[in-house]
């Protein structure tokens, strides 16, 4: 059986991954970095959008709860795209202390963001979900190509 | 599945930590003063006044105040749970721990039986009011992870020293303190050390490590057993210390070897880590475990030479280890939480948190700091060391003030000043 959880976990792994590459390259260069920058913010944006058409709808029909930690999970996104668009627009203009000061911002805030989903949110949908879970996956894997 | 944590306005206000944060330099300045004009030949007796109260003022009046203003902070984020009328519980115990620090201070050095007791009323009430907030806020947690059960741990051991310290505080109280006293002073400073800052910090290390630094995981068995390990390790050497004194080695290589193993594992995680990023914080951590290491070992060695260098481990672990740890978590902390909060208010047009704490500032604390505790373990050999390394412990705790002052004011400028809120995070991203 596909697991929601697990899922989802890989791809903070692999966000994780794209943001460490991309800081790394910030140091050397901060052209090459943009295209790494911009290749996380895909990834992310990817992974949000999953999240908040496919499993967090499924979650709030599931459980009735709307306003509750989905709706933190939001909120969260929406502080993180901002951030994300201002490091890119810090690396465009070459300034390296602001994209620092943003990606060390954003770094702290995606790991706890993170931390919440994978310790306390996921294993509640993936409770929840569990009969729905190989077909949450599928969808979630469809929207690879459609995104 | 306690979900509370993660809902924002049940999150705890700002203040809720921050009061605590904000007056725990204070009292390390106030130790260092204390230990300027104190000479070396009292400071080397774990027993004598001096020691006393100043070994209280920097555990409570600052490792304590900080361990408590993090967690109520933390313990949201990292274990989902809320603590029950934080807002409330953290201001009064605040206020009463202050006073009992205060009056314990005033009490010991004057032998003053009614601020011996105020004190003891104080930090009984103080520490018993966060401790069972914290304990009623972990009983809701369903998801029982390493975290969870080391915090729950600490908590445990927390609460049987501060009744300990009740005990052995009440004892002055007279004056005459017994032969039973000093074996209850002796396990409330072991279980303190390792059973309730050492459970606390490894811990938190599980969770804070990967968060902060992107470095590897702990291993399974880490997480499972260590904190299981050290306590069974603490209880052995408590009743080894009671009834089979020359024993006691045992029990202490056994709960060293897990610390000793702990640091080395912090120091590999850290040189793994995959954020190559350096700051003061990472430099924080790295002495934290040298000096965890060397403290470790020698709290073994010390059983052979009649416990003279008792103090120097207390120096190394308590200074060079839990200190370090505490300050370089509040500096990542504090910026965080003033960003975290004026962001959730709207505020998108505000200093990131590398811009709240001037790099070279905190970098010029952590060598006075490190200079200082350095300086106070050799002046066990050269006396004269102990006023210019007070000094330096001093001038590192101002700085840390300022440094932690400087993001509560761009908070309070922010709240202030209300600027504009900035609406472009809401046209989704450019890429």
């Amino acid at each position: 059986m596909s697991n929601i959880k697990e899922y989802l976990s890989t791809e903070h792994t692999k966000c994780d991954d794209l943001f460490v590459k991309m800081e790394e390259t910030a140091n050397m260069s901060l052209e090459e970095a943009q295209k790494l920058c911009k290749e996380f913010m895909e990834a992310t944006e990817h992974h949000f959008q999953i999240e908040e058409r496919v499993v967090f709808p499924k979650f709030e029909e599931k459980t009735g709860m709307v306003e509750g930690p989905t709706q933190m999970m939001k909120h969260e996104h929406t502080q993180m795209r901002a951030l994300m668009k201002n490091m890119l627009a810090s690396l465009e203009s070459g300034n390296k202390d602001k994209f620092f000061g943003y990606s060390e911002t954003l770094m702290i805030l995606l790991q706890q963001h993170n931390m919440k989903e994978e310790q306390m949110l996921y294993p509640m949908m993936q409770q929840h979900l569990n009969a729905e879970s190989d077909d949450i996956v599928d969808m979630m894997t469809s929207m690879k190509t459609e995104y | 599945m306690e979900l509370d944590g993660l809902s924002v306005d049940q999150a705890p206000p700002i203040s809720a930590p921050v009061r605590f944060f904000i007056a725990a330099p204070i009292f390390g300045f106030i130790a260092g003063v204390l230990i300027y004009f104190s000479d070396s030949a009292s400071l080397m007796s774990r027993y004598s006044m001096e020691s006393i109260v100043i070994t209280h003022v920097i555990t409570i009046g600052f490792l304590g105040f900080i361990m408590l203003g993090a967690l109520t902070q933390m313990l949201p984020v990292l274990v989902g749970a809320r603590m029950p009328k934080v807002a409330f519980v953290s201001k009064y115990s605040f206020y009463l721990l202050l006073i009992g620090i205060i009056s314990m201070i005033i009490g010991l050095f004057k032998h003053n039986d009614f601020f011996i007791f105020l004190s003891s009323f104080g930090l009984g009430s103080g520490f018993l009011m966060m401790l069972g907030s914290m304990a009623i806020a972990l009983k809701g947690v369903n998801n029982f992870t390493a975290t969870v059960k080391a915090i729950s741990t600490s908590i445990v051991f927390a609460t049987i020293i501060v009744f300990m310290g009740l005990f052995l505080l009440l004892g002055y109280i007279g004056g005459n303190i017994s032969e039973y006293q000093v074996i209850v002073a002796n396990i409330h400073s072991v279980w303190a050390v390792f059973g309730f800052a050492g459970i606390l910090i490894i811990g938190v290390a599980f969770q804070v490590l990967p968060m902060f630094y992107v470095a590897p995981k702990f291993k399974s068995f880490c997480k499972k057993r260590v904190v299981w390990l050290i306590s069974t390790g603490l209880f052995l050497w408590f009743f080894l210390s009671i009834f089979k004194e020359d024993y006691t080695l045992f029990a202490k290589s056994w709960i060293a070897m897990f610390f000793w193993a702990f640091s080395t594992t912090v120091w590999i995680k850290l040189s793994k880590r995959r954020r190559p990023i350096s700051d003061v914080t990472v430099w924080y951590w790295r002495s934290a475990s040298v000096f965890l290491t060397l403290g470790s070992f020698l709290w073994i060695f010390d059983e052979y030479f009649k416990h003279e260098y008792i103090v120097m481990v207390a120096i190394l672990i308590g200074g060079g280890f839990i200190i370090s740890i505490m300050i370089g978590m509040i500096y990542k902390i504090i910026p965080f939480l003033v960003w975290f909060h004026l962001n959730g208010l709207g505020y998108m047009s505000i200093p990131t948190i590398n811009e709240m704490i001037n790099k070279n500032l905190a970098k010029i604390q952590f060598v006075l700091f490190l200079a200082a505790i350095i300086g106070f373990i050799f002046s066990f050999y050269m006396p004269y060391l102990l006023k210019v390394s007070a000094v330096s412990f001093c001038i590192s705790m101002i700085i840390l003030e300022i440094n932690i002052l400087a993001p509560i004011l761009i908070y309070k400028k922010t709240l202030k000043s209300k600027p504009d809120f900035d609406m472009s995070t809401f046209t989704g991203i450019s890429s």
